[in-house]
């Protein structure tokens, strides 16, 4: 048996298939490796002092008024940024899937878009200081205002929400691609506005992806704590910050545990909530009975000025910051000396080599092993019944949905002693990603698998097509969307994600990341930025090749998305 | 058609592949316990761009090579106390002794004396030497001159200087919780205000208003002090010596009733797997060896040794100043109380 087939007998199966027994209980093997067992020697660790079991000093820390507070804000700012972000990532795809807009244009907004989401975390936060801030570029060159003051929640919001915005711009476009227009199309000739198709087709068709939208949102926001450690400031304290200032402020490692615990509840309630909500509506639109490409144009030409004229606001904005980054990479100081060199460059191609290596080789091995994580377990608890199937995607969503700092604590405790001595290794960074940033590709899966009817399958099988051959050429090429959505997420964030890893990084395997951190930190703004554009350069460079080869797959019936990644 | 059921089929199997080759590959990334005789493996708290030329220097003068990686002093202890029990380190190195002090009570450090342990103020060693001090660090103001001449105001000579309407929400200064140089800063409003603590929280609650932000890094606000986004702020010498460096137009300068200093430290890891090559680098960077290249290299430190002078341009800027040393015990006896008291009536009143 070839290594192919058997991979695929593994996903596919029939039901008490004992290759899917076998897929499940490597997946569950490897779930408990990497989330639960990490988690677990944490909370021990939570709860043990100097030996012994207690509880001593948790309550003081998890009630104090102040982290009260903080937790609080932190639901109000995970549901703003949840909430606009879900409707500007909307806004961005339904005018890229049905705005008939020209290929050049397209993929310029892909490409702004995705801006934000491939630079390192700090980039942002730090463009609006420059901007923003009493002596900011806008507020006090441009408009002459004075003792404005740059922290607090709205710029923490503005810079959250530009950031993972474009989460939900890759959840819905291929989403809203695979809405077959022809639906639309009906409605419309049967009498229904464009407003009512939109409201009574488009947008129901839409829910899942809307659901998962918010959910993806406000989980990142739940977790960010690089953001608002530089914009929040002293009024409005979040609490992934304040675990981190937890543990590395107080060095109480055992507070910062628990507070970063009390944000599963709301992390885990808002899962439960979108998939009891989602699961109760109907969606296929990807069905065998095909029809010829009669597109309906489902936007009016008025409306499609307002819709790009918004579109085109929200990319100025994030184009302007990045040209600021791109012009910090190139000066000497910013603010002190504007001469141009590119000393920057050379310091990071000298100094910096071993952190680009590192980096390159994580991020090229977390990849395809990230995305294939994401559709085997999508496809596995959306496609087969076996027992713990909820439980099983509750657990993986459990990584993505912690701070970073905790899981990377987590991590450190777990994998530092033997028999698993892991610290100090490229495999616990990889791990790390996998497990924290493969949910995108799970999610995406199961989107995309709730819009495909099981008679396409059937179909398959009927016509004698064995359960391996119906998966390779009809399941597979249906969810391939969502593998390179998961690859290509896994990667971005393999390439600028710190707060995990500032713990897991070694004397041996370091990432640009900290490299761009410690710049900043040390006032090297100019290093900072010149990582920062590279680290942008490379993900659009391996964004544009999985964009070319995921126009490979377009199979006569699989859904036509070949831009999903700007491509 | 047949096309493309062939690319479906190699791309099926391209992902089969995935993987074997993964597994391929962590052979290869799996630890080679990075185990030459003459390596030393060190977390530096001093940044990067200081703690290269020493250790290059130190690797000429004994052959060890050094291995670092550079985090805050916050992420260091925590890094420090999640690996206690299998350390991946010999040597913390840099740093603020408090940070030290507070790694003490986890039990972290082996105890060692260097050669200089004798010739060291009591201030600069720890009594049983779990940590010795390789440099001084004073505070300073330091403020943005384009603010200071916009407002018609003067270099801030006094803390009551800070509390003008001026500065209104234009001052960027340390956290308390975060940073250690905010601990040696409220530790010299204790000091100046002979140790009365209702008074020197009072100044605290007044200055409160004029802050901009407690920055969770003590050099935190020096950049946006140098871009003018604040106007001036309390840092620690070598940051703001540094943003002058860079070409920012800011002024340094001391409170006429004085202002604290702090020392860094270094310390040998317990369980720490090469505890001679560690005793080795504490001896050269306790001794005038390391301390003498501080001026070479352009680190504004004030070195710990007594027989290292101290550099000129440096002197002529401590020239005058009132500097005084945070008293360990009281501090040590009151730090938890104090910080505790400031989170509570001047960071969230």
């Amino acid at each position: 048996m070839s290594a192919t087939g058997r991979w695929a007998a593994a996903t596919m199966g029939m039901r008490n298939d004992p290759a899917v027994a076998a897929a499940v209980f490597v997946l569950w093997a490897l779930l408990a490796l990497f989330v639960v067992y990490p988690l677990a020697m944490l909370f021990v660790r939570v709860l043990t002092d100097h030996g012994g079991f207690t509880t001593a000093g948790l309550a003081a820390v998890l009630f104090d008024r102040h982290q009260l507070r903080a937790f609080r804000n932190s639901l109000l700012l995970a549901l703003l940024v949840g909430s606009a972000g879900t409707v500007l990532g909307f806004l961005f795809a339904f005018t890229a899937a049905r705005g008939r807009l020209p290929r050049g244009l397209l993929t310029a907004i892909d490409a702004a878009v995705l801006l934000p989401l491939v630079s390192p975390p700090f980039t942002t936060a730090i463009a609006m200081i420059f901007s923003f801030g009493p002596r900011g570029l806008i507020t006090y060159d441009l408009l002459g205002l004075k003792g404005v003051t740059v922290y607090g929640l709205t710029s923490t919001l503005f810079s959250e929400v530009l950031t993972f915005f474009p989460i939900a711009y890759l959840t819905l476009r291929p989403l809203l691609a695979a809405i077959d227009s022809n639906v639309e199309g009906m409605a419309f000739s049967l009498g229904a506005s464009r407003w009512r198709v939109f409201r009574t087709v488009t947008l129901p068709l839409t829910i899942p992806g809307l659901a998962n939208a918010f959910l993806l949102l406000f989980a990142a926001s739940l977790a960010d704590f690089a953001t608002p450690l530089i914009l929040a400031g002293n009024n409005f304290p979040v609490l992934p910050t304040q675990a981190y200032l937890q543990i590395t402020g107080l060095f109480d490692l055992r507070g910062g545990a628990a507070l970063s615990f009390a944000l599963l509840l709301p992390a885990l309630a808002v899962f439960l909530l979108q998939r009891y909500w989602v699961s109760r509506r109907y969606y296929v639109t990807i069905t065998g009975k095909g029809a010829g490409q009669t597109p309906f144009d489902s936007i009016a030409p008025g409306m499609r000025t307002v819709l790009l004229a918004a579109c085109a606001v929200v990319a100025l904005v994030v184009v302007y910051f990045y040209a600021l980054l791109l012009y910090a990479s190139l000066v000497v100081a910013l603010g002190a000396n504007h001469a141009f060199t590119l000393q920057h460059y050379r310091v990071i191609f000298t100094d910096g080599l071993k952190a680009i290596r590192d980096t390159l080789i994580i991020a090229g091995l977390a990849m395809p092993l990230g995305g294939l994580y994401g559709i085997l377990l999508g496809y596995l608890v959306t496609k087969k019944s076996f027992a713990g199937r909820r439980t099983m995607e509750l657990v993986s969503m459990i990584n993505y949905a912690l701070p970073g700092t905790i899981v990377g604590i987590a991590y450190l405790i777990a994998f530092n002693d033997p028999p698993l001595e892991l610290t100090g290794t490229a495999l616990i960074i990889i791990a790390c990603y996998i497990f924290r940033y493969g949910p995108t590709g799970i999610r995406a899966t199961v989107a995309l698998l709730q819009q495909i009817d099981k008679s396409l399958e059937e179909a398959s099988q009927g016509l004698g097509a064995g359960s391996g051959a119906t998966f390779r050429r009809v399941t597979l090429p249906l969810i391939m969307p969502a593998f390179f959505a998961g690859l290509g997420v896994v990667f971005i964030r393999s390439m600028t994600a710190i707060s995990a890893t500032i713990f897991l990084v070694s004397i041996s395997w370091t990432l640009i990341t900290v490299k761009i951190l410690e710049n900043i930190t040390e006032l090297s703004l100019g290093p900072a930025a010149a990582f920062s554009v590279l680290v942008v350069a490379i993900v659009f460079v391996v964004i544009a090749i999985i964009g070319r080869v995921l126009r490979l797959f377009r199979a006569p019936g699989a859904v036509p998305m070949t831009s999903l990644l700007g491509g | 058609m047949i096309i493309t059921r062939c690319l479906l089929h190699r791309a099926a199997r391209a992902i089969a592949a995935v993987p074997l080759l993964g597994f391929a590959l962590f052979a290869q990334l799996v630890p080679s316990p990075a185990a030459a005789a003459d390596t030393l493996n060190v977390y530096s708290i001093w940044p990067e761009n200081w703690a290269r030329p020493m250790f290059e220097e130190f690797e000429k003068a004994t052959g060890i090579k050094v291995n670092f990686v550079r985090f805050s002093s916050g992420e260091a202890l925590a890094r420090v106390i999640a690996e206690k029990n299998n350390p991946r380190v010999d040597v913390l190195f840099g740093g603020p002794v408090e940070t030290f002090a507070a790694g003490i009570n986890e039990g972290l450090f082996e105890p060692y004396k260097p050669p200089s342990f004798a010739s060291l103020p009591p201030r600069f060693r720890h009594a049983d030497g779990q940590w010795i001090a390789i440099a001084d660090d004073p505070l300073v103001f330091m403020s943005n001159d384009k603010f200071i001449k916009e407002n018609g105001l003067k270099a801030p000579a006094s803390w009551n200087d800070l509390l003008a309407p001026a500065y209104k929400n234009m001052l960027q200064m340390a956290d308390a919780r975060t940073s250690g140089t905010a601990v040696t800063r409220i530790f010299s409003v204790l000091e100046i205000n002979g140790r009365d603590e209702n008074k020197a929280f009072d100044y605290m609650k007044k200055l409160r208003p004029n802050v901009q932000l407690y920055t969770k890094s003590g050099g935190g606000g020096t950049l946006p002090v140098g871009l003018g986004q604040a106007g001036a702020g309390i840092f620690f010498i070598v940051d703001a010596l540094d943003t002058k460096a860079k070409g920012y137009e800011v002024t340094i300068s001391f409170p006429q009733e004085g202002i604290g200093t702090a020392a860094e430290g270094i310390a040998l890891l317990k369980g720490a797997k090469n505890p001679a090559l560690g005793r080795k680098l504490i001896d050269w960077a306790t001794s005038p060896a390391m301390q003498g290249l501080f001026a070479k290299y352009k680190i504004n430190f004030v070195p710990a040794h007594p027989d290292v002078a101290l550099e000129p341009s440096l002197a002529a800027v401590l020239k005058g100043a009132k500097i005084f040393p945070i008293d360990a015990d009281y501090a040590g006896a009151n730090r938890k109380r104090v910080v505790d008291r400031w989170i509570a009536e001047v960071l969230n009143p």
